[in-house]
């Protein structure tokens, strides 16, 4: 795994695919958002709108690069790609199939939390070096958020990886295998529903979605850290935040859907469309955060902190107790 | 108990929205028929003949609250009227429909073309009627109209 060759062709893939799916996640946002509004969405550009994305993305590219004159320079060109460095690291240990990684990694899944703690910083940075009070706002807001939330996140990991017995993705994936009384695959949304839960709520939240996109706050902070910036530098944000809702996705369905895994159907047959399989969960996940936002409203900030701090992190211990306690009952009991 | 339901209730609307369809239509190729009583700028109306309402009383023209109906008459030696030009500001009009409130004769009333936007300042003025003779002002009742007068009509003392 340490062929610098095969490295570097992983990276680029990560790339690729990150841009990519920039793309057509834009793409699909809009049009999902679109038809939950009765509306059409895109349908100007291409067959049915489907270059409006690609245009949209030259447009950006060649849009004058302007910074504001108040701003702190250095620290204003710099929080994009703090931004947007993690949100790429954090593909890297994703597992599509048994074989098929960016880069092995044993500890995975805390890589991948680790890598996107650092997103708020970027956004902090972003948020105070713009100089304006609309864009501090939305970044001290996103930064408390973001870790409050990342401590359930990460609680509602522990549970899968107990029972999995590793942080490595593949093998989380290859512990979920089988069937419970040959009905119920043995996915780890059913023993951990407790910690899907948590999980998938503190997703929200660390995806700066809807209900809990007070960062961004569109009627109240225009854009919120993104504020003032523009062109490419504005582009890497807006890339990094659906890069993130990928990742987020990939990881639950790698922690509680069986990842790459058909219930019923033996991994064998379904090894060569293993990438597909998991790539098509990723986006009905995805698809199910489209609809969360396009459903409900914005909560308040305070109850945002106070629901995190006071329900979801004790929660998330008392889970990880009774887990712990379940397994080891188990396993006395024989 | 009930606490969360609300949300995945609102969900079930949205996804019911969902598969409900589009009801937007891509506006310069399709159009929605406008309802009948849809109404934009004034336009002028003629009898049956072709020959204009307007007497030229001026009721519009005091009734506009912006001002913007300027009728230009010359009156004959015997009465009748001549309008020069019955001109209409489109641009600053606020389709409030007074003036076809105001009419007596029902020579103008509320159109429904609503593409008016313009990039010429001129089209700003239309000219609702020019050099026209204006119509009589007598009113002819027609038969059908006519009602019979009511016992009650008839002086006290007479029946």
């Amino acid at each position: 795994m340490s062929d610098p060759g095969r490295d570097i062709v992983g990276a680029l893939a990560a790339l690729a695919l990150m841009l990519t799916n920039g793309v057509v996640l834009i793409y699909m946002l809009r049009k999902v958002l679109g038809r939950f509004h009765l509306r059409l969405g895109p349908m100007r550009v291409g067959w049915r709108g489907l270059l409006q994305t690609p245009m949209d993305v030259v447009k950006l590219l060649t849009k004058e690069d302007f910074e504001p004159a108040m701003t702190d320079k250095w620290v204003f060109r710099l929080a994009p790609l703090v931004v947007f460095v993690p949100s790429f690291a954090a593909y890297l240990p994703l597992a599509f199939s048994p074989t098929l990684r960016f880069a092995g990694l044993e500890t995975g899944a805390l890589f991948i939390l680790t890598a996107l703690a650092i997103i708020p910083v970027g956004v902090l940075m972003a948020g105070w070096a713009s100089n304006s009070k609309w864009s501090l706002l939305g970044g001290m807001r996103a930064t408390a958020q973001q870790i409050a939330y990342e401590v359930p996140l990460l609680l509602a990991l522990v549970g899968p990886v107990m029972l999995a017995g590793s942080l490595d993705m593949t093998e989380i994936v290859l512990s979920q295998q089988g069937a419970w009384l040959g009905v119920l695959p043995r996915w780890y949304v059913i023993p951990q529903f407790g910690a899907f839960v948590l999980f998938f709520i503190a997703a929200l939240a660390e995806l700066n979605q809807t209900p809990f996109d007070m960062s961004v706050a569109e009627s109240e902070l225009v854009e919120g850290f993104a504020n003032e910036y523009s062109g490419m530098k504005f582009a890497f944000f807006f890339l990094a935040e659906f890069s993130n809702s990928f990742i987020i996705a990939a990881l639950m369905v790698t922690l509680f859907f069986g990842g790459w895994l058909v219930p019923f159907v033996d991994p064998g047959l379904t090894a060569p469309i293993a990438p597909v399989v998991f790539l098509v969960k990723v986006y009905l996940v995805i698809f199910v955060l489209m609809w969360i936002r396009a459903t409900l409203p914005r909560i308040r900030i305070d109850q945002l902190l106070a629901f995190g701090w006071k329900g979801m992190i004790p929660f998330g211990l008392l889970w990880i107790l009774s887990t712990g306690l379940v397994m080891k009952l188990a396993e006395v009991t024989g | 108990m009930a606490y969360g339901l609300g949300l995945l209730k609102g969900m079930g609307v949205a996804f019911r929205n969902l598969v409900r369809g589009p009801i937007t239509v891509q506006y310069p190729d399709e159009r929605l028929a406008l309802p009948q009583r849809a109404r934009w700028a004034v336009i002028p109306l003629w009898d049956g003949s072709g020959a204009t309402r307007c007497t030229a009383c001026t009721n519009c023209v005091r009734a506009c609250p912006d001002g913007i109906l300027d009728l230009r008459v010359t009156t004959r030696e015997d009465k009748t009227k001549h309008i020069d030009a019955f001109d209409y500001e489109i641009g600053a009009c606020m389709m409030c429909g007074l003036c076809v409130e105001a009419c007596p004769f029902d020579a103008i009333a509320m159109g429904q073309d609503y593409e008016l936007a313009t990039s010429d300042v001129e089209r700003m003025t239309v000219s609702l009627l020019s050099d026209v003779d204006a119509a009589s002002a007598r009113r002819e009742k027609p038969a059908s109209e006519a009602v019979a007068p009511a016992p009650g009509d008839a002086p006290a003392g007479e029946a």
